[in-house]
């Protein structure tokens, strides 16, 4: 009978670490004040926020055995992060165009691409990241990468423009009487490329 | 102490004994392995289906820094920053470093071993390794290539890691029919049914409330701003627009079909009904917004966890049997 009990606490903390996982979504939703509860339920979303990370370790220092075993554990699991697709609305969408400009004076336009639809899914994903605050850190590299993506297919290209923001589709009314999708951009970065190379 | 009870334990027992022998009654039903089978053969199809729409970037994927679209370092190094044994790609490459393989092969490699994974788990044959690998390698890419990952990578993880620890090999595969395998644990095979029900009621209950909480789905507008957001626009929406007045109805129908989800998969009367609308749910993510891989990921996990029925032939006199092996 022993192999029961070994899986009924299995069973248990797996499933508790999951709905710590979950609360934890729900109430940075909420506390980010994207829902429509009153603002009111901000600052208690906040604090039980806390508590939820604070049950998957999250409170410990990033050294400590305890929250890296049970981040170990969540990704093992694929249950790091909770399940709030496409809520409580679905985000706008993020768009990175380059501009490059040549020594001859020309200028194109150019967007990062991948081969497959499948890997488009994912680098929309990506995209989409880069405004999170969590990527700030890294959001200057990583545009450097994809520039640099960009810049081995078109390697005579003297500068580049990298300007990121965000696509706010029309609604249905105002997509009927003609309107479009609108660009809002949110940051922009300018490399040069070639004395990138030569350093 | 409590004891943890046969199904048919007669002893005379407390509130709290009655609630466990509930709760181990609930944990642990006897099931036949046709559910592990569907799970066993969807996910071999799913890895597959993966492998294969990934061959053409792979490399550019999770080439490091300066081969590929933003190298997988960064990814990475936010996967190590949470926890250094978080498996990775990186780590494959620097065991092929070791033995003078370059990155290149180490890649194209694991690709194969991915594919090759898929097709073992498909037929069934070492059923239980192949799902070990199939996991690891999954977990590796999905790891290193975080910031390019999707739901669908996360459900894949989890049905994999509930596959690999599941009471493999079952009676459809190549494994039983090779090495003519015992039957397993009907409780057993039971409980891994019962994490995968429940894990489901978890996402859409959450997926469900989530939703809720958004005015978007009440009124219909997120349902076409995520029908016509790139690269998700396969209908167009001039077609959409024709359905303007549905919107709402369907915006509603999806937030009380998931949120409604752990009750009514529940009762025998409302279970089919419920899976079917979950199913065509899925379908159309799939067709209409061009998700396949997240869309075959859910249909598999459901049927497998609802779709099949649960009778199962074998006694209760023999699951003690099997219990006291």
């Amino acid at each position: 009978m022993y192999w029961k009990r070994i899986h009924a606490a299995w069973f248990g903390t797996h499933f508790f670490l999951l709905t710590a996982v979950c609360l934890a979504g729900i109430f940075w939703l909420i506390a980010q004040g994207s829902t429509i509860l009153p603002s009111a339920s901000d600052e208690y979303a906040r604090k039980a926020e806390l508590v939820a990370t604070w049950c998957l370790g999250k409170e410990a220092r990033a050294s400590n055995p305890l929250r890296r075993g049970i981040a170990t554990y969540l990704h093992a699991a694929g249950i790091q992060a909770g399940y709030s697709f496409f809520a409580p609305n679905v985000p706008s969408h993020h768009r990175l165009t380059f501009e490059l400009f040549y020594d001859d004076g020309r200028v194109e336009y150019e967007s990062p691409h991948v081969r497959s639809k499948a890997a488009a899914l994912r680098l929309d994903s990506l995209l989409d990241r880069l405004p999170e605050e969590r990527y700030e850190s890294v959001r200057e590299a990583l545009v450097r990468m994809l520039a640099f993506s960009v810049w081995r297919e078109h390697p005579d290209v003297k500068k580049l423009r990298a300007t990121f923001g965000s696509v706010n589709p029309p609604g249905i009314t105002e997509f009927e009487q003609g309107k479009t999708e609108t660009f809002q951009p949110m940051f922009s970065f300018d490399f040069s490329l070639r004395d990138e190379q030569k350093q | 102490m409590v004891k943890f009870p046969d199904s048919e334990a007669s002893v005379r027992l407390n509130p709290l004994g009655r609630w466990c022998q509930r709760a181990v009654n609930f944990l642990f039903p006897t099931e036949t392995d046709t559910w592990l089978a569907v799970l066993r053969i969807g996910l071999g199809l799913q890895l597959i289906v993966y492998a294969l729409f990934l061959r053409s970037d792979w490399h550019y994927l999770f080439a490091s820094s300066g081969k590929g679209l933003v190298g997988r370092e960064v990814g990475e190094a936010i996967a190590s920053f949470e926890s250094p044994l978080i498996p990775r790609l990186g780590w494959l490459v620097a065991i092929g470093r070791n033995f003078n393989v370059s990155e290149e092969t180490v890649l194209s490699v694991t690709w194969v071993c991915l594919l090759s994974a898929g097709c073992f788990v498909l037929l069934g044959l070492l059923s239980r390794p192949a799902a070990i690998l199939a996991w690891f390698v999954h977990l590796c890419a999905a790891e290193s290539g975080g910031l390019l990952a999707y739901g669908a990578d996360s459900f894949m993880t989890t049905a994999l890691f509930y596959l690999m620890l599941s009471p493999l090999p079952d009676r459809y595969s190549f494994d039983h029919w090779v090495a003519k395998t015992k039957p397993k644990n009907p409780q057993l095979l039971g409980f891994w049914r019962r994490v995968l029900q429940v894990h489901l009621c978890f996402v859409y209950f959450i997926g469900g409330l989530a939703k809720c909480l958004g005015n978007g789905w009440w009124d219909g507008s997120n349902l076409w701003r995520s029908l016509i957001r790139p690269p998700f626009t396969i209908v167009p929406p001039d077609i959409l627009v024709r359905f303007k007045y549905a919107l709402p109805v369907l915006g509603i129908a999806i937030c009380l079909l998931e949120v409604s989800y752990p009750i009514f998969i529940w009762m025998k009367k409302t279970r089919l009904i419920w899976l079917m609308c979950i199913l065509a749910m899925h379908a159309a993510i799939g067709l209409l917004m061009g998700l396949y891989l997240f869309a075959l990921v859910m249909i598999i996990m459901n049927v497998a966890a609802f779709g099949v029925s649960s009778k199962h032939a074998t006694t209760q006199a023999s699951c003690k049997n099997l219990d006291q092996r």
